[in-house]
């Protein structure tokens, strides 16, 4: 294990991840430097503590990467920024997700940092072949769509970073999270429930792996500390993946001890066909490079996504502190706190 | 009609048909090379001028890939081919990529242990060198940058002699392998296009031709022959077959190096007889950087691409010098033999992802052209803002657009794929074209993808490995 960097260095700093990790690093370094898309979303960053630095800026940009990279030295880099809805067109995947690591890589070399920890996906690897499979550190690659080829790319810059001895890299693949900084669409994830609204597809034992954003937390300072997790690649989650009829019903329970008023209905239920439907009507409008949300989302409801955090937890000394249930209610919490509707 | 007969007719006197035809006529099989454009003395014409373009160049350097950017592609159209106008860049095939295709398309024999052999017999033969003296300012800025940036650079060997003097001598196919074919008794007959292969029973029994005399008449040429390899790169060898009724897995999934350019001026002269020869290899294998030929025309095109007012650079344009990006793309295109047209229609569709690749690698040819000292920089990108210091640069992302960006490419490839694997290919492993006994392809359009690197080295290496194979079987 390391000494804690008593600097690092995020990018994606005020997204849902990139504030959950800063409002750690805030407690424990004496420098976090912090790069954020713009002037907005810097000043609630600043309030939180004084050791936190903001750079302003587009992580494509090499003007803004070098001023994000100036007198940090030795820093430990979190590589947190990446699309993963965009608003325009699928180009973003591509521009920010492999663009803006390349910038990332190639200053955090210029720099000298000691460690950069890249933030991956499951989208690098598709969907599970059986409900039994778990993706491990050695399955293929079999990327999802435009935003799993844009982090296999990165991915790869990432590995040959560390391999060919410009900067020192650690990959922490995660799953879908949930936790407090939550975007918007995640309140309206639990208003749905709570109205009994969102929909099962098919008989809802397909799994998914998730992760508490401060489970994830915990496993990206692992992977920054593991002398040993250099051009290494872990799969960082929840210690169990869960039927997605159980995140269901784990919601509800948690919404109901929050207080909130839950319906006392059953999900309605959509074939899983709707689902094959929805993947292949996303595939035809990202070949175009037009990317619809919620069809995205709808056509990955139907498939195991579920991953086996065994070496992170055997080789970094990751431990998943927080469960489903409390993990969700913190998440609800947070929400009512912050003035969301559910 | 005149007619003739031959043993092997060999289309095509580039990088494929020149190897193609010197190796068979020197192990003595009797052989004809038909070449379309002219034969031209290798010492007449200045390199990379205009003079050069009208004289070897298909349509003077004019054509294009349509789509969305359509994409500008040059060929050879002499004898000689390619070879007679590229910059002479020298690089062996990647051992990975070999790796890759031999699996992905079951190609026999094939993988980096056996092309490293076939490629050491080509150097061997032509002479493959660095530099003997210091590189020219074009190329120096590049290393300059590069080492500047801490950025991986390499000066790149070349098909070049030098004598005693230090005068180098690009060793294209019309000094090497062209007069190596005919001291073997070869017939080269240039200024004659072939409009198709006559087939018969799964055979080709030979080749109508169309013969342009120094006067302008012409002719047209029966050449009956008992083997048939067509060398006439990646866009006309397919075109070619169609027109002759080949059309199984001929003439789709092209492949290129779509390219993006930058005229940068330094407050220098730079150089502008030699295309430079040092490369960034950094962001390997997804982009390249490297210089282009930068002769006056060169430089008014280029400015002209980021906009119409070039009066006031080209003021300066001794001190401006033109470099690029090239991308590996997921996109492909296809090859189309339209009836009654000489020329194909080609397509090409490049992704989302080559689109940002594209603007990436302007970006980055961006920041090694101003750690080298430019000081302004003219992309390839309409309107693109003219940037003179690092904080310009992030404004080429999203200028870099389907309608706004100009590109280029100089390496085309995979239009009739090579392997085992019948489904995806349009010749055996050794380049026998299915379905026939006789018919053969040996050039650029057996690489089942893009090289990622100057594409002559596995060219003649394939090409070479192939008419081994052809020898020993036939």
């Amino acid at each position: 294990m390391n000494p804690t960097n008593p600097t690092a260095v995020v990018t994606g700093a005020s997204g849902w991840l990139g504030q959950n990790l800063v409002r750690h690093l805030a407690t424990e370094r004496e420098r976090v430097r912090c790069l954020v898309p713009d002037t907005d979303a810097a000043a609630p960053l600043e309030l939180i503590s004084p050791v936190i630095e903001t750079v302003v800026g587009d992580v494509r940009d090499p003007a803004t990467v070098d001023r994000l990279f100036a007198d940090v030295g030795a820093a430990s880099v979190f590589h947190v920024a990446a699309v993963i809805h965009p608003r325009r067109s699928t180009r973003e995947f591509f521009d920010v997700n492999v663009g803006g690591t390349q910038m990332v890589l190639d200053r955090a070399r210029r720099a000298g940092s000691s460690r950069v920890v890249h933030v991956s996906s499951n989208s690098p690897f598709g969907a599970n072949p059986t409900p039994a499979d778990r993706f491990t550190e050695d399955s293929p690659y079999n990327p999802y769509m435009g935003y799993g080829q844009s982090k296999r790319e990165a991915e790869l810059m990432v590995k040959q970073a560390n391999d060919r001895g410009d900067v020192p890299t650690t990959i922490v693949r995660a799953p879908w999270f949930y936790g407090p900084y939550q975007p918007s669409r995640q309140s309206q994830f639990f208003t749905a429930i709570r109205k009994g609204r969102f929909p099962l597809v098919g008989d809802g034992q397909q799994q998914r792996s998730m992760v508490y954003t401060d489970n994830l937390v915990r496993g990206l300072l692992c992977a920054e500390r593991t002398e040993a997790a250099a051009g290494k690649a872990y799969w960082v989650a929840d210690a169990q993946p869960y039927t997605l009829a159980d995140i269901l019903s784990t919601v509800r329970d948690a919404l109901a001890a929050e207080g909130f008023d839950v319906a006392d209905r059953r999900p309605p239920r959509i074939p899983r066909a709707a689902s094959v439907l929805a993947e292949k009507v996303d595939a035809a409008l990202q070949s175009r490079g037009r990317y619809v949300q919620a069809v995205h989302v709808f056509g990955e409801m139907k498939d195991t996504i579920a991953c086996d955090v065994s070496r992170a937890r055997a080789e970094l000394g990751y431990e998943p502190a927080v469960s489903l249930f409390e993990g969700m209610r913190a998440s609800i919490r947070w929400c009512r706190d912050h003035g969301e509707r559910i | 009609m005149a007619t003739m007969t031959t043993e092997v007719l060999v289309i095509g006197s580039g990088a494929g048909g020149a190897v193609t035809a010197a190796r068979l006529a020197e192990a003595g099989r009797q052989v004809t090379v038909v070449e379309e454009g002219p034969w031209v003395d290798p010492d007449r014409h200045e390199p990379f001028s205009l003079d050069e373009m009208v004289a070897k160049y298909r349509h003077r350097g004019l054509q294009g890939a349509l789509g969305s950017p359509a994409i500008a592609y040059a060929e050879g159209r002499c004898v000689g081919g390619s070879t007679e106008i590229n910059s002479g860049l020298y690089h062996r095939l990647p051992d990975y990529l070999a790796e890759d295709w031999r699996t992905a398309y079951d190609i026999e024999d094939f993988g980096a242990e056996p092309l490293a052999r076939y490629a050491a017999q080509v150097e061997e033969e032509l002479g493959v060198s660095r530099l003997p003296t210091a590189p020219p300012p074009s190329s120096a800025a590049l290393e300059r940058g590069a080492t500047k940036l801490g950025w991986r650079n390499v000066e790149f060997a070349r098909v070049f002699r030098y004598d005693e003097a230090g005068r180098g001598t690009k060793q294209t196919m019309s000094r090497t392998m062209v007069p190596r074919a005919v001291a073997a008794g070869a017939d080269v007959i240039p200024d004659c296009r072939v409009l198709r292969l006559d087939r018969k029973a799964g055979r080709v029994t030979g080749a109508r031709c169309e013969r342009t005399h120094p006067d302008g008449g012409r002719e047209l040429l029966h050449i009956a022959a008992d083997h048939v390899v067509v060398c006439a790169g990646a866009i006309h060898t397919p075109a070619l077959l169609q027109r002759s009724g080949i059309r199984r897995n001929i003439g789709n999934g092209l492949k290129m190096h779509p390219t993006v350019k930058i005229a940068a001026r330094f407050t220098h002269p730079v150089d502008h007889g030699d295309v430079p020869m040092h490369r960034v290899t950094e962001f390997d294998p997804y982009l390249t950087i490297g210089g282009s030929a930068s002769r006056r025309g060169h430089i008014a095109m280029a400015l002209a691409e980021a906009s119409p007012d070039i009066v006031e650079p080209m003021e300066s344009w001794e001190n401006i010098s033109v470099y690029y990006a090239a991308i590996r793309s997921h996109g492909a295109g296809r090859v189309r033999a339209i009836p009654g047209l000489r020329a194909p229609l080609v397509t090409y569709k490049l992704t989302e992802a080559d689109m940002s690749r594209l603007a990436q690698g302007l970006v980055h040819l961006g920041e090694v052209l101003l750690a080298a000292g430019a000081v302004e920089l003219y992309p390839s990108v309409v309107g693109g803002p003219v940037a003179r210091d690092l904080d310009d640069l992030g404004r080429w992302w999203d200028r870099t657009t389907r309608a706004n960006t100009n590109l280029m490419t100089v390496h085309l490839f995979s239009t009739v794929r090579m392997g085992n694997d019948r489904s995806r290919t349009g010749a055996d492993s050794y380049g026998r074209v299915w379905d026939h006994d006789n018919l053969y392809v040996n050039d650029g359009s057996l690489l089942p993808g893009a090289s990622g690197v100057n594409p002559q080295a596995a060219i003649m290496a394939i090409a070479t490995r192939n008419c081994e194979h052809f020898l020993a079987t036939i």
